[in-house]
């Protein structure tokens, strides 16, 4: 088990792809903001890929172990200690007993940091699924963000803990980050010519975006479109007087650009699954990981056109990436 | 790489009374199949949607995730290695032509009454906190309510939007937006009031706003964003705890195919069932079983008196729309 020192900023347990299959009862699938790193975690530590972790945002999280266990971090780098001594990122590392882990703040890249830990997170499975929904106050350790005193249980590990110590990722599947990220995306369903101009949609897919800081879990919010003529109605008709107004449909989340009055809003994990505003672009399933390590106020996004072809091959290699493939 | 904006994968041609489908692209996992070429709030749309909707989902079809039905779109989610959007496509056009009549349709429609109390004082501080932090000169804003700019926008008074809300019963178009909460659109069209919705978005509104964007209604079931101007506030829709007996077998409260009627209350009373819900857990909701007939809404809808009435609105919002300011 982990005793919590310190919740942190906003730590969370997640797991991947989240609660699928509830969107037509308002509840968005929630699930690991970067799955990526969070997979390679749990690779780390002997478990599926998509196995609950502890997401990290921002930093400060502190905690004692109570049992002998193997865990990894991945991520942004928080620079973590285990009993005040620094542990390197994307290995499997023995802990013991007694020991206290400690993160800082996110790091020169990226914002998210994920600690896995053999077994994976013993929280309740609700609607299948372990995953924290922060807006709807369900899942994950009781619907909410973790705080000093939580007591958390480990699983049981999947394999014998002495065979994961020392485990690495291999130095090409570690993720590269940035502070301009690159999020490859298909337009639609509301594009050129009955939504958005074509000047509007060359500006969606050339423009870098700042990260807004009211970006959280269910939406990150872009700088507002300046300066040209975006859209391609008047207006918005019986769907209201601004024309980012549509009549009322499902968000395809998560990844869908909603554009709120003047403002793209990527729609993410815990984010809203109906509404009255138009899509313009969606990004592809295998690059919605790089979100969640964009730091608000500080990151930029651009979006990357792309076909569907390259999105189907995106996803093949993805499948790869979180294998024991990644493994050294 | 030249860059192609075209987002229809593919169309169905109108038949009769099926207006034209469109396939849309929505990212590589997500299909939305739109009713219409231009877009319409009828709610014919939403009975024809539905109705496909339960004869894809008896289908079973292997990758399909769900599906997300709303007023004149469903959005279908699926596994595009497993479900090539093709034969997806290809499912949906096999349930769209076997289906040949929406006229027709019965369904099951519950009629739940809710009170409403108008311009209280927890939608108060949501629009507070949206002038402090979002938009400084939001002009929907008027007197820290958003009542008088709907009124402003229909070219009513505030009192004629309260009666407008309270006058006609609200159809579920189906769940969505947040947990358990029903998007609802105005079964009588004399009470259609339409407002734009808030540019940029809310990021906090208290659990059982009431809030209007487009012609739509929508009860917030937890304290969330949104976009929506806001009416004044209900009861609870949504009990993760499970606690209250409505609750018992789901947190959530709404189905597709509901309807809502609400009445007039002062604030005291929303806030005294507040705890006969959340903590005695002895509130009785008032809900009633019974089925919608699409063919006798019909001709409801259709009636000269209905459509006199329809008329008069459109004037009178013609005329609001010119004065009120633009968000």
């Amino acid at each position: 088990m982990l005793l919590v020192k310190k919740g942190g900023i906003e730590t969370v347990i997640e797991d991947w792809p989240g609660r699928i299959g509830y969107l037509d009862n308002g509840m968005a699938a929630s699930g690991a903001f970067d799955y990526v790193a969070l997979g390679l975690a749990n690779l780390l530590v002997g478990n599926p890929p998509g196995e609950a972790g502890i997401e990290i945002a921002g930093g400060y999280f502190e905690a004692e172990f109570g049992v002998d266990t193997v865990i990894s971090v991945t991520g942004t780098d928080m620079k973590p200690t285990l009993n005040d001594q620094p542990i390197p990122l994307w290995e499997a590392i023995r802990v013991s007993k007694g020991d206290v882990i400690k993160f800082s703040h996110f790091g020169e890249f990226g914002f998210r940091a994920y600690l896995g830990v053999a077994g994976g997170i013993d929280v309740p499975v609700y609607l299948g699924s372990k995953s924290t929904c922060l807006f709807g106050s369900y899942g994950g350790y009781e619907g909410r963000k973790l705080q000093a005193g939580d007591v958390l249980n480990f699983g049981k590990p999947q394999e014998d803990l002495k065979s994961l110590e020392g485990r690495k990722i291999k130095k090409e599947a570690i993720p590269e980050y940035s502070r301009v990220w690159e999020l490859r995306a298909l337009p639609g369903p509301n594009s050129c010519p009955d939504y958005v101009t074509k000047e509007g949609m060359d500006y969606l897919f050339s423009h870098e975006f700042k990260i807004q800081h009211s970006s959280n879990r269910s939406a990150y919010r872009l700088e507002a479109i300046k300066g040209i003529n975006f859209f391609a109605r008047k207006d918005g008709g019986v769907a209201g007087s601004h024309p980012s107004n549509v009549l009322d449909h499902a968000y395809a989340i998560p990844g869908a650009l909603n554009i709120c009055g003047d403002t793209p809003i990527l729609l993410i994990a815990d984010g809203p699954t109906l509404g009255g505003y138009l899509c313009a672009l969606s990004v592809i399933m295998a690059d919605l990981w790089k979100i969640g390590q964009g730091t608000p106020g500080r990151d930029y996004v651009r979006f990357v056109y792309c076909t569907r072809d390259d999105a189907m091959k995106a996803r093949v290699e993805l499948k790869e990436l979180l294998s024991e493939k990644s493994l050294a | 790489m030249e860059k192609d904006y075209s987002v229809i994968l593919d169309t169905l041609p109108e038949d009769g009374a099926r207006p034209k489908v469109l396939f849309r692209q929505a990212g590589d996992g997500f299909l939305q199949v739109e009713y219409g070429e231009v877009p319409r709030f009828n709610l014919i749309d939403s009975f024809r949607v539905l109705t496909v909707n339960s004869a894809i989902k008896s289908k079973k079809i292997k990758g399909l995730y769900e599906t997300v039905p709303a007023l004149r779109t469903n959005l279908y989610h699926f596994d595009p290695l497993e479900l090539p959007v093709e034969k997806l496509i290809a499912e949906i056009k096999e349930v769209e032509e076997s289906l040949t009549d929406v006229e027709n349709i019965v369904f099951e429609s519950r009629l739940i009454t809710l009170p409403i109390a108008f311009e209280d004082s927890e939608t108060k501080k949501a629009v507070e906190k949206y002038v402090r932090e979002i938009r400084p000169d939001a002009p929907n804003v008027i007197n820290g309510y958003n009542l008088e700019y709907v009124a402003l926008c229909n070219g009513v008074t505030v009192d004629e939007v309260k009666k407008l809300v309270c006058g006609t019963e609200w159809y579920n178009s189906g769940n969505g937006f947040w947990p358990g909460g029903g998007f609802f659109w105005p079964l009588d069209p004399r009470c259609a009031i339409v407002v734009p919705k808030y540019n940029p978005p809310r990021t906090w509104t208290p659990e059982g706003a009431v809030g209007i964007g487009g012609p739509c209604l929508y009860i917030y079931p937890t304290p969330t964003g949104g976009g929506y101007q806001l009416l004044g506030r209900t009861i609870p829709i949504f009990q993760f705890s499970q606690k209250h007996p409505l609750f018992k077998d789901s947190p959530t409260f709404f189905k597709a195919g509901d309807r809502v009627r609400f009445y007039e209350v002062a604030e005291e009373e929303i806030l005294s069932i507040y705890k006969h819900v959340h903590e005695e857990t002895d509130y009785e909701y008032a809900i009633k079983t019974g089925k919608f007939v699409v063919k006798d809404w019909l001709s409801f809808y259709n009636s000269e008196e209905v459509q006199k009435g329809v008329k008069e609105l459109l004037a009178k919002q013609e005329a609001g729309s010119k004065v009120a300011p633009r968000v």
